[in-house]
Order: structure tokens, then C-alpha cells, then sequence
């Protein structure tokens, strides 16, 4: 059966690359893990007590739908920043794109009535991307046809876009009360919870918004991998000078990429607030779209790595709390492990070194 | 009406909301002239404010406070430099490490030596440098108190940044070493040739822009607020970057640019006194000085031309 012998040997072949390409994220994450123990012993804490606490807080059945909940928004932001980074986009201004989002999510949410669940949640996913790219859409013209740097101009849209958010909360879509929050979402605009539709039993407060998240991941994968779209989105990534040369429009491209880039950001904001909190308020997002960096870079750039990577980073935000009760340590730690990360990760000469030339190259091939 | 915005007093305050923005772009300049970018200002900005009010609580010196911002600060540059010089890091991607990693240690040390998050408790600040008197009485006394506000009102930071503008633009282009400094961005290669050691000249960049930024942030701290808030940078590294591109990477340029800014935000904040009179919601001035980034980027980007290896990590051979 020489047919099926070399099936078996391509999917082999398949996830050994995937193995070696999952190998340097890993040793990353060990080391930031071992320099944060380092930075907890030195301030005078327990690093093996903290470190118990954080892991048991993230991945023990009971708190494992609270890693779900905080990983929602890291899915959407992780994935918007690496479909940017594929085309060799630095979108450091998810955050903004996911306040559009939000914000587009509470105003539909009341404002659309007398509609089945199903239309209402749907409009508002289109309408919150839209909106979200919408919101890069700026900062993608100024790059494509001036240069502007999308480093400085997205993260000057994410400053506006708070200011907006903050000033529309506290004003024209204030709720009545003393807090400054929109009015809570329409029930045909919740989405539902896992616990409610799966037929097992899913602890905590997760919604269907992770599974969303978890579908996108697998569509831009796709996307990126089998269409048009995607080719050319990766060949400017690669190297814009010849993708022009070959016939691709680099300048549209970019365009592009920056838009859908912000229409995936968004998504995050619609799903923290028809998905967890219902509403909108300022502090609705804490950062998602700064840890959406750390995790396109921990996924390598690649569509599936956010899954694991987005997982990982909203366990180390859902045990956070548990580690600072029982061990004492201060939340903020996270921060530090996440930059830990970022560099370990990013060091390229610092991987050649640990696992030599050849294998990282095929870790950069793979996918 | 405009009598009561156009005061003394707004232009003062123009120069003194400049000064961190300055200082951060002129170390900016410095740093991309050598041929490393560096959007890691922010952070180091913001360690910089942090370490300068914790080493003034320890000590009750606000001027030993400025000097362990400036350290510490550039510490962090320290680790920038390692990463895109040495270890060739992509370097906007580091400067984003750097920036989280401020977050982090930032928060985490507020916790470790005020036992909770949020504000620190107020420290001494640097006092004003001069006290005039002068005339009170008639048209010279108003010229005078527009001069002395203007000019003379100043804490020490504001006129270091002064300093280092008029300075930085001179030893750029009249000195062998701003000439060494261009050639390390402009063209790393021939800079080697003619025996310039790129990876040093590199270091020294760097480390530089973070001692700038720690002035900074050491300047809000000790000079402008008292005391620090978390993440109280608040975009000042990134509006800073956009000021060192208007000023087109030279020192002079980097100083007026963040003139610009500062008197957008100095005019902002005077005009939220005005909200009666002007009926638009205060929020929205608060966002002028993000908005203006924008408008300047997307008008002089085209024809600013920035250093040809920056970004690019130096090979030898």
C-alpha cells in the first residue's frame, strides 16, 4: 500500500515540523518563567509557592473556564496582530480596534430590538468588524500612501478611541445611575454561555465567544494559506519588493491586511461585552490588545499558535489573582513574565545559539 | 475672549509640557541616527519617572532622584541595546518588550516598596531656578511679567532640555562625532570601513536616548505632578517619536516639534476652563494632541527622509 505508506509519512513529516516549530515558543516560556522566579525571589516572595498558585489558579478543572473567559479577547487580539505581522504590519493598536468594537457591540445591543438571537448577535459580529476596520483604516491609508509609520498612527487611534469611548459612557450613552456605563445588552444579544448549549458541563462564566474565537484562528489559517487573499498577504510580509515586482499591489495589500487586521481586533471587544460583561464601560478591556503582541509573537505569526498561545497568556492573567492571595505576589509580575516572553521568543540569535542554525529555520518555514 | 487664552501663562506651560516630549525625541534622534529604532521611549519614560520618585522617597533629594531616573532608565535601554544590537532582535518588537517590561516592574516595585498599586505618596519636587522681581507697574511691568513667566519661571529639567537642543543640533552637525554618529545610520557599512566601531557607536545611542528618556520621565515626576501614577506616560514615548520624525531626526527640529505639541496640549488644558463658553465636550480637547500626531505624521512623512539603516541590524563582513 505504497499510497497510504506515504500519507503517513507526510502527516509524520507534518508534525515533527510542527514539534520543532512549537520547540523555541516553549523553551521561551520556561525560561521567562525561570527569570520570573528569579525577580520573585529576589523581592523577597516564594517563587515555587507563587508559581503553584498561578498554575493552579490557570489550568485546574474548576478555574479552567476562567483561563476560557480571559483567553476570549486574546484569541481575536493575538490573531489581528499576526495577520498584520504576515504582512509585515505592526498593528500595536488593537487595543483601539477592539474599544470600536465594543462600543458598537453596546450601542446595537440595545438599539436593535424585536429580533431573534441569532440576527441580533449576527449583525452585531458584521457591524463590530466593520467598525473595527474601519478604525485602521486611517492609520492603513496614511501607511500605504505616505509612510506613515502604523507603530505611532494606530497607537494614537487607541489613545482617541478611549477618549471616545470614555466620553460616550460617561455622556450621550450613560445609563441612569451614579456609574459611568452604557445600558445593559438586549437578552438577544447575550452570547449564550458553553455551560448552556454543550452538552457536558463547562465550569465558569465562558461563552460561546471562545469558540467563535477558536473558528476564526482555524478560518485565518485557511485564509492564509489556500486564497489569493492570503498568498499575497504573506508574499508582502515576505518581501514587498519583489510581491510589487510579481503584480501584487503592495500599497492595496497593505490596505488590506491593516483593515482585516482591525476587523479581528474588534471582534474582541464584541465579545467582552456580549459575552462577559454586557455592557460597556471604560475599563472594559484590561490590555487585551497590548497581550495580543506577546501572543502573535509566542504563536510565531501562525494562525494555530494563537490557540495555544492566547490560552497560555489568559491562564497566566486568571491565576494572576490566586498568586497574589496565596503567595503574595503582585499581579503586575504577569507583565514582566509577558516581556520575558516577547524577548526570549524574538531573539533570534538567542535561538540559533540553544537550538542551532538549521533548526530554526525550519521553525520559521513551518506553516 | 482670546485675551484671557493668549496669557503668559499658556505659553509657560506650552515649554513645560514640551520638556519630556523633548528630551525623549532628541534621545529618539540620537538613537535612530545611530541606526536603532526605538519605540521603547514609552517604557523607559515611565521607569524613569518611577525610579526618580522612589530614589527622591529614600533619600529626600529630588536631585539624586533625577540622577537614578537617569540610570535606571538607562538600564532598560541597556537591555534594549543587547537585544537589537547584539542579539538582533527586531528591534520595533523589542521596544515593545521594553515597554511591557515597564509596565510590569513599574507596578510590581510600587507594590514591593509602597504596598499597593495605583499612586505613590508625593515627594520634594525641584524648585523654579530663578526668582526675579522686576517691575509690576504700567506697560514695562507687563512686558516684564511676559518675559519673566515665559522665559524665567522654569525648573531646572526645562532648561537642560533647552540645553540639549541647541547643543545636540550643534555637536550633530559641527563635530567629528555627530558626524560618526550619522554615518553609523546613514551607511553602518563604510562607517566600519573608515575604522567606526557600529556596534559600540550603537550602544552609545541607545544608552544615550535612555538617559534622555529617564530625564523625562524625572521631569514629570520631580518637576511637573510629584508623584507617580501607573502607566502615567500615557502615549508621551510615541508622541515623542512622531516629534522626533517632524523634526526630521535632528535635535533642534525635535525640541520645536514637541514645542508644537506641548502648546496643542497647553491650549487644550486652558481651554477646558472655557467649556461654558465653548460647548464641546472636554474629552474631546484631550484628545487634540493625539489627533495633531496624526495630522503631522500623515503631512510630512512623505518628505521626511529617515536614517537609510535604521532599523537594521549591523553584519560585519
Amino acid at each position: 500500500m505504497p499510497e497510504t505508506d506515504s500519507k503517513k509519512r507526510s502527516i509524520s513529516r507534518v508534525l515533527r515540523s510542527a514539534l520543532r516549530a512549537m520547540l523555541l515558543p516553549l523553551i521561551s516560556v520556561v525560561f521567562a518563567i525561570l527569570v520570573g522566579s528569579l525577580i520573585i525571589r529576589l523581592a523577597g516572595y516564594n517563587p515555587v509557592v507563587a508559581f503553584q498558585a498561578l498554575i493552579e489558579g490557570a489550568f485546574s478543572p474548576k478555574r479552567f473556564g476562567e483561563t476560557m473567559v480571559r483567553a476570549t479577547p486574546l484569541l481575536f487580539t493575538g490573531l489581528a496582530v499576526a495577520y498584520g505581522f504576515r504582512a509585515g504590519l505592526f498593528n500595536i493598536g488593537a487595543e483601539g480596534q477592539l474599544f470600536m468594537g465594543g462600543l458598537v457591540a453596546a450601542y446595537l445591543g440595545v438599539a436593535l430590538g424585536g429580533m431573534s438571537a441569532f440576527a441580533h448577535i449576527s449583525i452585531i459580529l458584521v457591524a463590530g468588524m466593520a467598525a473595527g476596520a474601519a478604525w485602521a483604516f486611517i492609520p492603513a491609508i496614511l501607511k500605504a500612501k505616505v509612510g506613515a509609520h502604523e507603530v505611532i498612527t494606530t497607537m494614537m487611534f487607541t489613545f482617541i478611541a478611549r477618549g471616545i469611548v470614555q466620553w460616550l459612557v460617561a455622556g450621550p450613552l450613560k445609563a441612569p445611575g451614579p456609574v459611568a456605563q452604557t445600558e445593559p445588552v438586549l437578552p438577544s444579544a447575550f452570547l449564550p454561555r458553553l455551560d448552556s448549549i454543550l452538552p457536558f458541563h463547562v465550569p465558569g462564566r465562558a461563552s460561546i465567544g471562545f469558540v467563535i474565537g477558536l473558528a476564526a484562528c482555524v478560518i485565518m489559517w485557511l485564509i492564509l494559506k489556500y486564497t489569493t487573499l492570503g498568498y499575497e498577504n504573506r508574499a508582502v510580509g515576505f518581501n514587498p519588493t519583489a510581491a510589487e515586482t510579481g503584480g501584487i499591489s503592495v500599497a492595496g495589500t497593505t490596505v488590506k491586511a491593516l483593515c482585516i487586521s482591525g476587523a479581528l481586533a474588534a471582534l474582541a471587544g464584541v465579545t467582552e461585552v456580549l459575552g462577559l460583561h454586557g455592557k460597556l464601560f471604560e475599563q472594559f478591556s484590561s490590555g487585551f490588545g497590548f497581550t495580543g503582541i506577546a501572543v502573535a509573537l509566542l504563536a510565531k505569526n501562525h494562525p494555530l499558535g494563537v490557540i495555544p498561545a492566547a490560552i497560555l497568556f489568559g491562564g497566566l492573567s486568571a491565576g494572576a489573582g490566586k498568586m497574589q492571595l496565596e503567595a503574595g505576589v503582585s499581579q503586575k509580575v504577569i507583565f514582566i513574565i509577558q516581556a520575558l516572553i516577547i524577548f526570549f521568543v524574538a531573539a533570534e540569535e538567542l535561538a540559533k545559539l540553544v537550538l542551532g542554525r538549521e533548526r530554526t529555520e525550519v521553525a520559521d518555514v513551518a506553516g | 475672549m482670546l485675551g484671557d487664552i493668549l496669557t503668559p501663562d499658556l505659553f509657560a506651560s506650552a515649554i513645560r509640557v514640551a520638556t519630556p516630549l523633548a528630551l525623549a525625541a532628541i534621545g529618539g534622534t540620537i538613537c535612530e541616527r545611530s541606526g536603532v529604532v526605538n519605540i521603547a521611549l514609552e517604557g523607559m519614560m515611565l521607569a524613569g519617572a518611577f525610579a526618580g520618585v522612589a530614589v527622591t522617597y529614600y533619600t529626600g533629594n529630588p536631585w539624586l532622584g533625577v540622577l537614578g531616573a537617569m540610570v535606571i532608565s538607562s538600564l532598560f535601554a541597556l537591555i534594549h541595546g543587547l537585544a537589537s544590537i547584539t542579539l538582533k532582535t527586531d528591534q520595533v518588537v523589542s521596544g515593545t518588550a521594553i515597554n511591557i517590561l515597564a509596565i510590569g516592574v513599574t507596578g510590581f516595585m510600587m507594590e514591593v516598596l509602597y504596598g499597593h498599586p495605583g499612586n505613590t505618596d508625593p515627594v520634594a519636587k525641584l524648585k523654579p531656578v530663578f526668582h526675579f522681581g522686576g517691575p509690576t507697574e504700567g506697560f514695562v511691568g507687563q512686558v516684564w511679567n511676559w518675559i519673566n513667566t515665559i522665559v524665567f519661571s522654569h525648573t531646572p529639567i526645562v532648561y537642560i532640555a533647552i540645553f540639549f537642543a541647541i547643543f545636540g543640533q550643534w555637536w550633530m552637525y559641527h563635530t567629528t562625532w555627530g558626524l560618526r554618529l550619522r554615518a553609523l545610520g546613514e551607511h553602518p557599512k563604510a562607517a566600519d570601513t573608515v575604522g567606526i566601531n557600529v556596534i559600540l557607536g550603537r550602544y552609545y545611542a541607545v544608552v544615550f536616548s535612555g538617559a534622555m528618556a529617564g530625564l523625562a520621565g524625572a521631569n514629570l515626576t520631580l518637576e511637573q505632578v510629584g508623584s507617580f501614577t501607573e502607566n502615567m506616560t500615557n502615549g508621551r514615548g510615541f508622541i515623542a517619536l512622531a516629534a522626533n520624525i517632524f523634526g526630521r531626526w535632528t535635535p533642534g527640529g525635535s525640541y520645536l516639534a514637541s514645542l508644537l505639541f506641548g502648546f496643542a496640549e497647553a491650549l487644550q488644558i486652558r481651554l477646558q476652563s472655557f467649556r461654558d463658553v465653548i460647548h464641546i465636550p472636554p474629552e474631546f480637547f484631550q484628545l487634540l494632541p493625539y489627533v495633531l500626531t496624526v495630522v503631522v505624521l500623515a503631512g510630512v512623512v512623505g518628505r521626511a527622509v529617515a536614517p537609510a539603516a535604521v532599523g537594521k541590524p549591523y553584519e560585519k563582513g
